[in-house]
């Protein structure tokens, strides 16, 4: 334990999240200014992760309301899909000019103005759309925010992301991540599914054979446990299988500069994606 | 322990303690200091560019109270949770054996420093008290010192306003005497103490800041001189949990 805890390389040490002098502790200093990789930036040890992961796993199951928990999930646990989706966009023209300017969705960067004088049918027009449906606030404090309404699980839905990435140990990566956070309410639009819970379970499907992250997978596969009978034969008879065929299909949804193309048609898009009309409506259901 | 509703500090007991200790628990780490309505202190010129610690980092003087204020804004709602995860429930038994320590009685005028919850509440400084000189007889702070910019200036005002015979009572985290026991409150003080904040309290930073505080606080020798250069005479100090916290006692003679 004690060879273990000299520092002597970060994959030889499972308690350093940088190297450092005394057993155990890791340098402070390092996480103020010179250490971190990007502003937010938490470096963690390997131990830490681990039990980062378990317990926003635990966490996450236990009080499905702590989306933080999702998010601290998906970065501890996501290093190896993040490199080769990153990889991925690097092959790709659009996704390598991605990687290069590193667009952001927000309130901030989003031309509303711009997006409500687009034509029906455009894939702008559809994304606003989807946002006014799903009841767009500004002050969401996180991604998504679940509420209970008349019995129904609707979503709270607002393009600012605040909750940065923290635990990526990588500051590409950690880019990456948050776009694919940002992007996943165009996700709902092309797939054209709302945001209540069955939507949002098609929707990780998607994103689960799209990215390989062990967070949209076990959200796949645990999502479903709270849904009723009747849907659940609907999610899996129907749903799913449609879903994985249109994941499967499309190209890295990642490397889609999705700013460019507000003006787009919708459809024609979607036929760029190879992204069918889903087999059923999901609204109104649970 | 319930869990304190506002970043109040104090909890002055001036009477009926029997009827206190029934319900009665040491107050846990509540602790704020904000440079507030009662002893605004302006700052001297001498003191302006000081630099102290705040955790590992090295902040300012003026900064490091209201840094230490926005730690406890934060962690106020999963506080008492979030004790009794860190140590498993082992504060209520700390905190137990400082009461059992002081042996109050009825009619004890006590003054609980950064307490979390109380009877009678007031607000003001450990730096500057709002208190007349020679008015307890006992002082106690049970992890709140270590969060205080200036200890010194604390253990001086702690002095001034015990009555002569009056007795100084501390419960803090302090410096484990054992190796191997070391080792091992390290490894969970960083490894895990910072993940379980994020876990239950969404918060990594404050309890990466709780750690680190712990490791900048005085050992037990170095505070019980300390605590002598405040005035205080027969000062002692006993090892709880092999020194994971301490009691320090001190009388005003």
């Amino acid at each position: 334990m004690a060879t273990l805890l000299r520092g002597v390389g970060r994959p030889l040490c499972a308690f350093r999240g940088s190297p450092g002098p005394s057993a155990g502790v890791p340098l402070r200093a390092v996480s103020h200014g010179a250490g971190l990789l990007y502003p937010e930036h938490i470096p963690t040890s390997l131990l830490q992760k681990v039990l980062l992961a378990a317990g926003s796993a635990g966490m996450a199951l236990y009080n499905p309301y702590r989306h933080d928990m999702v998010a601290v999930l998906g970065e501890t646990t996501g290093h190896r899909a993040l490199k080769v989706l990153r990889d991925q966009m690097k092959r790709d023209p659009e996704g390598a000019q991605i990687l290069q300017e590193r667009p952001r969705i927000s309130l901030s960067t989003l031309d509303m103005g711009k997006l409500r004088s687009l034509p029906e049918g455009s894939f702008g027009c559809a994304y606003l759309h989807f946002l006014d449906v799903n009841k767009f606030h500004q002050d969401a404090s996180l991604f998504h925010q679940w509420e209970i309404h008349q019995g129904d699980l609707l979503q709270k839905v607002s393009p600012d992301t605040r909750a940065p990435t923290r635990f990526v140990d990588d500051e590409e990566l950690a880019y990456v991540i948050q776009r694919y956070r940002e992007i996943h309410d165009m996700l709902h639009t092309l797939l054209g599914m709302p945001t209540n819970i069955l939507g949002e379970i098609v929707v990780k499907w998607f994103e689960a054979v799209q990215t390989g992250l062990p967070m949209c997978v076990l959200s796949a596969l645990f999502g479903p446990i709270q849904l009723s009978a009747q849907s659940l034969q609907l999610l899996i008879s129907e749903l799913i299988p449609w879903a994985v065929e249109n994941g499967r299909r499309a190209p890295c949804v990642l490397s889609v500069y999705y700013e460019r193309r507000w003006e787009q048609p919708l459809q024609a898009l979607r036929q760029e994606l190879g992204i069918t009309e889903p087999p059923l409506r999901v609204e109104g259901l649970v | 322990m319930a869990a304190p509703r506002s970043w109040a500090l104090w909890s002055f007991c001036g009477r009926g303690w029997s009827r206190a200790v029934s319900g009665y628990r040491v107050p846990g780490l509540r602790s704020s200091w904000p440079r507030g309505p009662l002893g605004a202190r302006l700052l001297s010129q001498e003191k302006e560019a000081t630099e102290t610690h705040f955790g590992f980092e090295t902040v300012s003087e003026e900064e490091k109270g209201g840094k230490v204020y926005q730690v406890f804004e934060s962690v106020a709602k999963k506080y008492d949770v979030m004790n009794d995860m860190m140590s498993l429930g082992i504060h209520r038994v700390w905190k137990d054996l400082l009461l059992w320590k002081m042996r109050p009685f009825p009619g004890t005028q006590l003054l609980d420093v950064a307490g979390g919850t109380g009877l009678a509440w007031i607000l003001g400084d450990a730096e500057e008290l709002p208190f007349d000189d020679d008015k307890f007889d006992v002082y106690t702070i049970a992890f709140g010192i270590r969060n205080v910019t200036h200890i010194d200036q604390a253990l001086q005002e702690a002095h001034r306003v015990l009555k002569p015979g009056g007795r100084f009572l501390c419960l803090e985290f302090s410096q484990v005497n054992n190796p191997l026991l070391s080792r091992l409150y390290d490894v969970y003080s960083f490894q895990v103490i910072p993940v379980l904040g994020e876990v239950i309290a969404g918060d990594w930073k404050s309890y990466q800041y709780l750690v680190e505080s712990i490791r900048q606080f005085p050992s037990q020798e170095e505070f019980k001189e300390m605590i002598e250069d405040a005035g205080f005479q027969k000062v002692t100090y006993e090892n709880l949990t092999s020194g994971i916290v301490a009691i320090h006692s001190g009388f005003k003679l």
